[in-house]
């Protein structure tokens, strides 16, 4: 029997092995030939660089304005989600304690419309964001992202503030405090656990969205990371050098992220997805 | 509080969510509806009321059609690819001893990474290192026109896509996997029965809720999958690999905006999505064991 257990023990973990090999296969290839000159990646794209060449890098940065890209995707990810989190748990936190029907009312409609696909909406969304003149704006797109993202964050706001007892909010009312700085001084710091549940969750789909940024923002200066770098893979066609350091370039953030975060993103991830 | 009129506090408290989600998601919705019958360009000002003629159009329109079956086809490997594969890793990984962090931390890497970005490095994959391997290492298997052949993109696209999605549902498996109670599975053991019959007699049942939520987010980001294609293939070679969303995008931004009618396909893809979503959730939320 123990030899079994040992058995399945190698197997498995040979199996997984070469999982996280696969998994990782892309991300190394990239990097290592993100090195290389373009001769050398013709000559062999498997073996490793002779010497670090950075020069790709010093091209792509420039020619994808890295740090503006950059900073154009932090301006948009936080004011999104600042405002999806202030606009959700305000509402969350009072459709949970007002047990009226107009509550029932407001809450469902919020829900039903998870289930509308963006697809389906894309365009008049595009003509709304004509019509208000939000079109290449980012503060403009970042309300549209809280549009889009209140439903789900209300319906986890919703929940989770069932769990917590209303005593604490009544005392602050019996003192005097009114619903606004109960809100603020009371109900907020004991949303903390799920409001970073929904910052994670949301700050990563702002960040990799795609789809939206594209039919919205028009002029390069506004461009996110992502629409940056898919520019310059269509200007680069076949230079992979340059091609391969501007998608490293793209994914440190994130990669970044998930080395600091990592216990809390993947609590989040299991969480949100799990309540939702 | 204001304990008088507890629907006005509710109001005020709703107003700025209601704002943003009625100006962003519900308008959009329901405007979308009228476009439908218009013939709307997009580029005049004014638009017609044609009725139900887009719709009729779109009865005739084999490209729309042809991307509706690439959708369903991709949807349905999606779903059960990405399904298996992760559950397979999560009780991988689950029942070791050790790596646990380790390979959890390696397999969700690829969803922090925007799924344009994995396409684009995929290619490189595709068009360079893959020939390579066939030429150098004999693995003529491998010599295949990867993204120029709708044979084999269509397998490249689903590659790339549970890729990307594998890890997601691997760490909702893994928590569901975490609440199975070990006295079951030791109680089951005791009565005689091995580890195959344990985890689908008693661990699989207990874990339904999780196969609800990950084939339901499976379907619901298949149907509307765009990064990917639009990486990979661009739904190229010709309309050969062309979802539904790519075909709407295209009719709608690239050449000959026709907003109306990419507003009808839209609004046809929105029913399938629900009847589809509604028929899964039925079906599988019968299943699910409570504890």
């Amino acid at each position: 029997m123990k030899r079994k257990n040992m058995m399945v023990n190698i197997f498995v973990y040979l199996f997984l092995i070469i999982g996280a090999m696969y998994t990782l296969f892309p991300l190394l290839m990239a990097l290592m030939n993100s090195f290389k000159t373009n001769g050398q990646l013709l000559t062999n794209v498997i073996s490793l660089p002779d010497r670090i060449h950075f020069e790709n890098y010093i091209r792509t940065f420039e020619k994808m304005k890295y740090l503006r890209s950059l900073g154009n995707t932090v301006l948009l990810a936080s004011v999104s989600v600042s405002l999806m989190i202030l606009f959700s748990a305000l509402a969350g936190w009072k459709l949970s304690r007002t047990k009226t029907r107009l509550s029932k009312i407001i809450f469902s409609l919020f829900v039903f419309s998870m289930l509308i696909p963006f697809s389906s909406i894309m365009i008049p969304l595009y003509k709304v964001t004509l019509t208000l003149h939000l079109k290449n704006s980012l503060l403009g797109l970042s309300l549209v992202y809280a549009g889009l993202g209140v439903s789900m964050a209300i319906f986890l706001y919703h929940g989770f503030v069932k769990g917590i007892p209303m005593e604490l909010e009544e005392a602050a009312g019996i003192d005097g405090s009114s619903s606004i700085q109960t809100f603020f001084y009371v109900i907020m710091p004991l949303l903390k656990p799920i409001t970073t549940t929904i910052c994670i969750t949301n700050v990563l789909w702002v960040w990799n969205d795609f789809l939206l940024p594209l039919i919205v923002l028009s002029s390069n200066k506004k461009y996110t990371l992502l629409l940056s770098t898919n520019t310059l893979f269509g200007q680069y066609s076949s230079d992979w050098t340059a091609i391969l350091s501007a998608l490293i370039l793209a994914a440190i953030p994130v990669i970044g992220f998930y080395a600091l975060f990592q216990k809390q993103i993947l609590k989040g991830i299991a969480d949100g997805a799990v309540k939702g | 509080m204001n304990k008088k009129h507890p629907n006005r506090s509710l109001l005020l408290f709703c107003a700025p969510a209601l704002l943003v989600y009625f100006v962003f998601k519900l308008y959009p919705a329901i405007s979308g509806f009228f476009y439908a019958l218009t013939d709307w360009n997009g580029i005049t000002k004014t638009y017609k009321f044609v009725g139900v003629s887009n719709f009729r159009e779109i009865l005739d329109d084999s490209y729309f059609w042809g991307s509706m079956r690439f959708t369903l086809k991709y949807v349905l490997a999606i779903v059960v690819v990405s399904n298996v594969v992760a559950l397979i890793l999560a009780v991988a990984i689950e029942s070791r001893p050790k790596g646990k962090g380790f390979f959890r931390t390696v397999f969700y890497m690829p969803n922090m990474i925007s799924m344009v970005i994995g396409g684009y490095m995929w290619m490189f994959i595709f068009t360079k290192v893959l020939y390579y391997m066939a030429d150098n290492w004999n693995l003529k298997f491998l010599d295949k026109s990867w993204i120029g052949d709708p044979k084999y993109s269509f397998l490249a696209i689903i590659i790339v896509a549970a890729w990307g999605a594998v890890g997601y549902l691997m760490i909702i498996y893994m928590a569901a996997l975490q609440g199975v109670p070990t006295e079951l599975k030791s109680a089951a053991s005791l009565d005689g029965a091995n580890a195959w019959q344990i985890f689908w007699k008693v661990t699989f049942p207990l874990i339904g809720h999780a196969v609800t939520i990950c084939i339901f987010w499976a379907l619901n980001s298949g149907f509307q999958v765009f990064d990917v294609i639009y990486a990979l293939t661009g739904g190229g070679p010709g309309r050969a690999t062309q979802s539904a969303a790519i075909n709407i995008y295209e009719e709608a931004f690239k050449g000959n905006i026709r907003y109306g009618y990419a507003t009808a396909k839209s609004t046809v893809l929105f029913f399938i999505v629900l009847m589809v979503t509604m028929l899964q959730l039925r079906l599988t939320k019968r299943r699910e064991a409570e504890l």
